[in-house]
């Protein structure tokens, strides 16, 4: 029975984990932090419900326009709100993004309503028996998109030229330019790419909790994801996701129903104080 | 500032001060020969916005609407002013204190949430203004209070009673929203099924968005239940359906409460809520033959063509209706006092979609009953009667369709 | 003393007669949204304490905000006959204190990680205030009992208008001769870098944990104003949403200023009221604003103010 507890854990932690790699993404080549991350993927999903239910085309398309058009979200907030204040501190970004977040919800909900809609999986919802674990198949496919996309993206940025280019323009934006990177085109595909997995979340989070205006607020658990995993770290970013979603699950198997709704910011709170920079980050190198 | 400015601002001043000294001067705060005033300070943004504004737009102003064009009661038209909170208390005391003070409203009408209702209570009792059909579930009390649908508690005792008695359950288990709304819920359920000298075999809570219940439906899969009651809302409600379903429930009967015995419940439990039974008050907003249910989605389409009904506008309908009703037996002459006490008067008044409503000095509760139903095909079928409790005891009357 | 100077304060004692005069000839409604404003003006230089001169974030203060309501509440139901000046100071010192002991993990922290731990922070009270039900009863909601001062009871908000705005003006006062100190000129050094103030000589963690302590003691005595002005104070009062109006009223007003403090309190929470009628542009106008005030004024209004008095907008600023 536990083993079943932790297993949907996992499902769960991998929905915080795909906010926290769009976070971390973002954070590790600009610096900055985006609190519309869930915004961003809600924004694609109603645009995915506009097609199927609206338009009425096939599912299959829906959720393929859902994946363009997080990008081009993606994009256009880099264009229109990041790159404008490129030289302020993040500081400024934050609260930008935080505004962007404020706009996108009251937005939606100016177009589509603050209702809750059923949003279709792009996997089957039958149950499978692996053992002693009975999971469904929407479960097993956000596992497995999950960690394909993290293999993908340490590769990319490990390995590629363009994401080898990215890193060093989060080392250093002087350096880079020396080097002949455009700061400028880095910082818009950084966007693009955090847009996409704003929109991998969607289709994988939707079905799970429903398409409400609400939904982008699960973006918060990707923070305490992410800083658990340690901050600007891909793989800590995935790791601190399922960590949360096992916890989370786990902890009201055991504690009396009093405490567990503060178990995950207890937690979060007490890795901050005994070790700031989360399981797999880096000690941050100050610089002067 | 300049002098001309000043002056000017002056005379707006004293404009606005002599219109108040007018206003006073009227009948009735909120009332005058040609129209009534109403408030109301509702979610229309924030988490229960959906709630809010199907209820006060697509209700309440629907109504007022149908009605207004008929000429309004006693010749005066119905004018509803909304303010949004937000569900934030703060905002509601603000929303409220414009509406009395600066608006002169002459009631508040169908607020929503208790946080935000409770906390105006106080400043209401104090100025006098009556509340009508507050959009809750806690009981409330006052002289100048009337409540709308069965609060949560004695509904909790109905169903826990019917249960028991008509269909044998011996082991109830309960999965809760952690809030306000859950714990009035679950506190009834051990003191009722205390009294009938049983208890509740498993309980579980679940946080406000919570995303994830594996856990809490883990252990009440150990517990062997007759029945879980379901107090949550639709959305989660829904995913106690899908993870009964992957854990394989079968001899477990699965018992909505009111909030989750909603037709967005079915929509998203996607097809799988078929044989869940639920506690409703209302008959089915989109399928009931009743004329006044028919009546209420012709006026729907009349003034929101393709909106589709559900039970909080037909909440906002039919609250307005019935205070409408109130309106129209306190007759020209109309104060606070007089509309509370032809309220008062109200004797089974036949109103075609709820049990006839009755009120008096001591009972200023619209309903206290609710019928049993279960989903077949996507729709909520009833499965009993008109339910109540008449001193402790389950009293069935038909539903009358 | 040139004549320049005397006439401002003539303007200034003038402007405060008529201020504490018009109760008498202002509606009841425009008294209840004057003390509003000067609540929140309150939390917002608490607020500016920490964000604007010390650069930290907090996402949490309305977590604060809690605490100083709630101990007001609690105080002034167990100990009624206390003075309420008093029943505010003991508030606001607990907050104070808890605000202090906030600041020392803190410390430690940069960044993201504040933003996180105040937020959490804010979370953990609202959920410990429902969980300690035998004090705060819970999800029920606290009614809050009146003020009582010498016999004086405090029972409409034009009475309330009386112990509000004098408390809220003094400690406007008394932050703006801290930000002039030693202190405030530290706090402000830490903002503009961390490093070169250390070298300095300024002992960061003790500035720090002492801005989180001073914000805290501000925002806790709001609280107890807040509590006495709301008369019902429950959890769902203290929300995510509120620390985030916090974080708008000083960026739409100004960082690192106290009178930007008191603008961006006046400026939201009077939108607020204005356009209660129209709640989907209000959200809407409310996250535009921050965008456009991060982009094009990152100092707020007081910065525009500070600009325009420097000889037009035109002119550089020298800092």
């Amino acid at each position: 029975m536990l083993l079943q507890v932790i297993v949907s854990g996992i499902a769960t932690g991998c929905i915080y984990s795909l906010m926290a790699l769009g976070l971390t993404l973002i954070y590790k080549s600009t610096g900055h932090v985006n609190f519309a991350q869930g915004e961003m993927s809600m924004l694609s999903g109603f645009v995915a419900f506009t097609m199927f239910h609206i338009l009425g085309f096939s599912v299959t398309f829906s959720l393929f326009i859902c994946l363009l058009s997080s990008i081009v979200i993606g994009l256009v907030m880099e264009r229109l709100l990041v790159r404008p204040a490129i030289r302020a501190p993040h500081f400024n970004v934050f609260i930008i993004t935080l505004g962007a977040s404020i706009v996108m919800q009251s937005g939606a909900g100016l177009i589509w309503t603050h209702d809750q809609f059923l949003f279709p999986s792009a996997f089957p919802s039958e149950t499978f028996s692996l053992g002693f674990v009975r999971v469904n198949g929407i479960s097993l496919g956000i596992i497995a998109t999950t960690g394909v996309l993290m293999l993908v993206l340490y590769f990319f940025f490990k390995y590629s030229k363009t994401g080898t280019a990215m890193r060093a323009v989060s080392e250093s934006q002087n350096a880079a330019l020396l080097m002949g990177i455009s700061v400028k085109r880095s910082f818009a595909l950084t966007w693009a790419i955090s847009g996409f997995i704003s929109g991998v979340g969607a289709v994988l989070i939707a079905p799970v909790i429903f398409l409400s205006t609400r939904m982008g607020l699960v973006v918060i658990n990707g923070f305490a994801a992410a800083i658990l995993g340690g901050w600007g770290s891909i793989p800590g970013a995935v790791l601190g996701g399922i960590m949360l979603g096992i916890l989370e699950n786990v902890a009201p198997y055991y504690f009396p129903s009093q405490i567990r709704n503060i178990i995950p910011f207890a937690v979060l709170v007490g890795v901050l104080i005994i070790k700031p920079t989360g399981i797999m980050g880096e000690e941050e190198k100050r610089r002067v | 500032m300049c002098p001309k400015k000043t002056s000017r601002l002056f005379a707006l001043l004293l404009t606005l001060l002599l219109v108040g000294i007018y206003a006073g001067a009227s009948a009735e705060v909120g009332v005058s020969d040609t129209s009534v005033v109403v408030g109301c300070s509702n979610s229309l943004s924030g988490p229960l916005a959906f709630t809010g504004t199907e209820l006060i737009k697509f209700g309440t102003e629907l109504y007022f609407n149908h009605i207004n064009e008929k000429g309004g009661i006693h010749g005066r038209k119905l004018t509803l002013k909304t303010y949004d909170d937000a569900y934030d208390p703060t905002k509601a005391v603000s929303n409220t204190k414009k509406l009395v003070m600066q608006d002169g409203v002459f009631c508040i009408l169908s607020p929503q949430g208790s946080s935000p209702i409770f906390a105006t209570l106080e400043y209401l009792e104090q100025e006098k203004v009556p509340l009508i059909f507050p959009f809750q579930g806690s009981p409330l009390q006052g002289k100048t209070i009337f409540t709308s649908f069965t609060s949560y508690p004695k509904e909790t005792e109905i169903v826990l009673h019917w249960l028991v008695e008509k269909k044998g359950f011996k082991r109830i288990g309960m999965i809760y929203q952690d809030d306000k709304y859950g714990h009035l819920y679950r506190d009834q359920a051990l003191e009722t099924l205390k009294s009938m000298g049983m208890e509740l075999v498993a309980l579980e809570s679940v946080k406000r968005g919570a995303i994830d219940l594996s856990a809490q439906m883990a252990k009440l899969g150990q517990a062997n239940l007759d029945a879980l009651c379901v107090v949550l809302v639709p959305g989660p409600a829904a995913m106690v359906i899908k993870e009964a379903k992957k854990a394989g429930w079968t001899n477990t009967k699965l018992v909505a409460s009111g909030p989750v015995t909603d037709e967005k419940f079915i929509v998203l439990a996607g097809g799988e809520s078929d044989g869940v039974w639920g506690f409703s008050l209302w008959p089915d907003p989109v399928h009931s033959q009743r004329p006044a249910m028919v009546e209420y989605r012709k006026i729907l389409e009349k003034y929101a063509p393709g909106h589709a009904a559900n039970r909080y506008s037909l909440f906002g309908y039919f609250y307005a209706k019935a205070f409408c009703e109130a309106l129209q037996r306190a007759g020209k002459d109309l104060t606070r006092e007089s509309m509370i006490k032809a309220a008062e008067g109200i004797q089974n008044w036949e109103n075609g979609i709820i049990t006839p409503v009755s009120f008096s000095e001591t009972d200023h509760a619209a309903q206290e009953d609710g019928f049993m139903v279960e989903v077949k095909g996507n729709v909520f079928k009833p499965i009993s009667g008109w339910l109540s409790l008449e001193k402790g005891k389950l009293t069935e009357r038909p539903l009358g369709e | 003393m040139s004549v320049q100077v005397k006439g401002t304060k003539l303007f200034l004692v003038m402007a405060a007669v008529l201020f504490f005069i018009s109760p008498l000839f202002l509606s009841r409604y425009a008294i209840y949204v004057l003390n509003l404003f000067a609540i929140y003006a309150l939390v917002a230089i608490g607020l500016n304490l920490v964000m604007g001169y010390t650069g930290l974030i907090s996402a949490g203060h309305a977590g604060f905000l809690a605490i100083g309501a709630y101990s007001t509440a609690i105080l002034t139901s167990v100990a009624g006959w206390l003075s309420p000046l008093i029943i505010l100071h003991v508030a606001g010192l607990l907050t104070g204190l808890i605000g202090f002991g906030l600041g020392i993990p803190i410390l430690r922290l940069k960044g993201i990680y504040i933003v996180m731990v105040t937020l959490a922070f804010g979370v953990v009270i609202t959920e410990i205030i429902l969980q300690w039900s035998s004090l705060t009863h819970g999800d029920d909601g606290f009614r809050v009992p009146r003020a009582v001062l010498g016999g004086f009871v405090f029972d409409s908000d034009k009475k309330l208008f009386f112990l509000i705005q004098p408390i809220t003006i003094v400690m406007t006062l008394i932050a703006r001769n801290i930000v002039q100190t030693r202190v405030g000129r530290a706090f402000r050094a830490i903002e503009q870098s961390e490093i070169a103030s250390e070298t300095m000589g300024i002992d960061l963690a003790k500035y720090k944990t002492k801005a989180f302590g001073l914000s805290a003691f501000y925002t806790g005595i709001a609280g107890g104003l807040f509590a006495y002005a709301m008369t019902y104070i429950s959890p769902d009062s203290f929300n995510m949403g509120v620390s985030i109006d916090f974080i708008a009223m000083i960026v739409i007003g100004g960082m690192g200023s106290i009178l930007g403090s008191i603008i961006g309190a006046v400026i939201l929470t009077g939108i607020q009221h204005a356009l209660s009628e129209l709640p989907k542009v209000q959200t809407l106008i409310f996250g535009i604003a921050l965008i456009v005030f991060m982009i094009f004024m990152p100092k707020g209004i007081s910065g525009l103010i500070m600009d325009w008095k420097q000889g037009g907008p035109n002119r550089k600023q020298s800092q």
